[in-house]
């Protein structure tokens, strides 16, 4: 027989990111999985998984850049409709940043981040930017103070 | 004439470099609802809730934080117009109020480029401040061409209502905003059945966001709409430029053009098309705006 062992180093590892330690609140009632767009729309996406395999504080198969978790759909459907207040998705977003803490994130994720990091915006500006808005009669864009951003994400 | 309304207008990024033509309309319609825009300097990237979000949550709640000091100094309260926006401030406002020990450290970070976070100012999506600040009836007021007969099927998107908790803007099973807003400009508004089904585009998935996309658009459809109704560029994104993929990849057109509230607004308010952008659409209105000529003739004919 395998020996059963809830890892509770990981669960502390997890409540200590904003929102993680929500998930000691879950009873398992199957409610996030009803109302979740993603389970809908495919074979292995269920919430109530997710936050089984937390409680057990497994996370090998959670914490990966090709894990389930990033189908989430952010919706917050889950977190509207929780009796115990876990509020999934953020738990979710929690267990992604224990992925960016182990170096594990989707390249994609990593760069759209490093975009917002570096100018300020998600959205790369192009030259053409401010000429069609002149077009369209609207003031010109400025960048944001990127020192400040820079000294905040030190 | 009522009281003027002056608040900080929060663009967004996706809004102002990306889908211009929004903020044209807000830009155009605020004007004639007596609503003063007072940009301020300095707002960066909200940051987006979903990705910046996913990588560190502190980091994300900090670059917020900083965003809602700009408008606390200028003492004005925010109005968003993305639904993204409007969720990343407004949880970042409730956060910070709920845990003291995150507030006292995302103000040490604040600190250090001499800000503090009070929580003074507040945040609207501006669809929210028609209906609280302005009221329903000023909106009224400013339609010289009511949009009669036009069926608008509404999407309501996930950030705005939900969770509704940090939200407090309606009810998240059965809301009745946009609905309202929609008949304050003489359209009828349409329910379905997927109307507050997710646009899918925070999923990391090859298929899921065009099925969710394509089974929205099939439920409009089923019930007659003529246009859809929306209040965020990011949903935008996935009906404007998703009808162009539904199409290519699963061989289904729908052809249903795609527009931001302040729009349709804009057209009531007696506004061209091409003076709320909506010539920069990829699905072209032209059928709509038959509708709203040939409801326009009957009326002078009636009269």
């Amino acid at each position: 027989m395998t020996e059963k062992k809830v890892g509770f180093e990981f669960r502390e590892r997890l409540n200590k990111i904003v929102g993680g330690n929500h998930h000691n609140y879950c009873y398992q009632c199957g409610s996030c999985v009803a109302i979740c767009p993603a389970a809908r729309f495919s074979d292995d996406f269920n919430p109530r998984d997710i936050l089984l395999k937390t409680l057990l504080g497994k996370p090998e198969e959670l914490i990966s850049a090709d894990s389930i978790i990033w189908k989430c759909t952010n919706c917050y459907s889950c977190y509207e409709r929780c009796p115990q207040d876990v509020r999934p998705v953020e738990v979710i977003i929690a267990l992604k940043n224990i992925c960016a803490e182990d170096g594990v994130l989707p390249p994609n994720v990593d760069k759209f981040s490093d975009t917002i990091a570096k100018s300020g915006r998600s959205v790369v500006m192009t030259s053409t930017v401010n000429r069609r808005r002149a077009e369209l009669g609207l003031p010109e864009l400025k960048d944001p103070p990127l020192n400040e951003l820079e000294i905040l994400l030190e | 004439m009522a009281e003027k309304i002056r608040v900080a207008p929060f663009w967004g990024c996706m809004i102002p470099v990306k889908y211009p033509q929004m903020e044209l309309s807000v830009r155009k319609t605020m004007a004639p609802l007596g609503v003063e825009l007072v940009d301020l300097d300095g707002f960066s990237c909200c940051p987006d809730p979903i990705y910046f979000k996913a990588r560190d949550k502190v980091q994300w709640l900090t670059i917020a934080a900083r965003n809602l000091c700009i408008a606390e100094q200028a003492g004005l309260d925010v109005i968003t117009m993305c639904s993204g926006c409007t969720s990343t401030l407004q949880e970042a406002r409730f956060l910070l109020a709920e845990d003291e020990n995150l507030k006292a450290l995302v103000n040490q970070k604040l600190k250090k480029i001499g800000k503090e976070y009070k929580g003074t100012a507040r945040v609207k999506h501006i669809v929210v401040m028609m209906r609280d600040d302005l009221g329903i009836e000023r909106v009224k007021s400013s339609v010289v061409r009511p949009l009669t007969g036009v069926k608008v099927g509404i999407h309501y998107g996930c950030h705005l209502l939900k969770p509704s908790q940090i939200m407090h803007i309606d009810d998240a099973d059965y809301p009745s905003l946009l609905e309202t807003l929609v008949r304050a400009i003489g359209a009828t508004p349409l329910t379905h059945t997927e109307k507050l089904l997710c646009c899918g585009k925070g999923c990391m998935d090859e298929d899921m966001p065009l099925q969710m996309t394509h089974e929205i658009f099939h439920s409009m459809e089923s019930v007659g709409a003529d246009v859809m109704g929306l209040i965020c560029p990011t949903c935008f994104n996935s009906f404007d430029m998703g009808q162009i993929l539904i199409a290519r990849k699963m061989n289904r057109e729908f052809n249903m053009p795609v527009i931001y509230f302040c729009q349709l607004l804009g057209l009531a308010q007696g506004f061209d098309p091409e003076e709320v952008g909506l010539h920069l659409h990829r699905i072209k209105i032209d059928q709509v705006m038959e509708t709203i000529a040939a409801s326009e003739t009957v009326e002078i004919v009636v009269r």
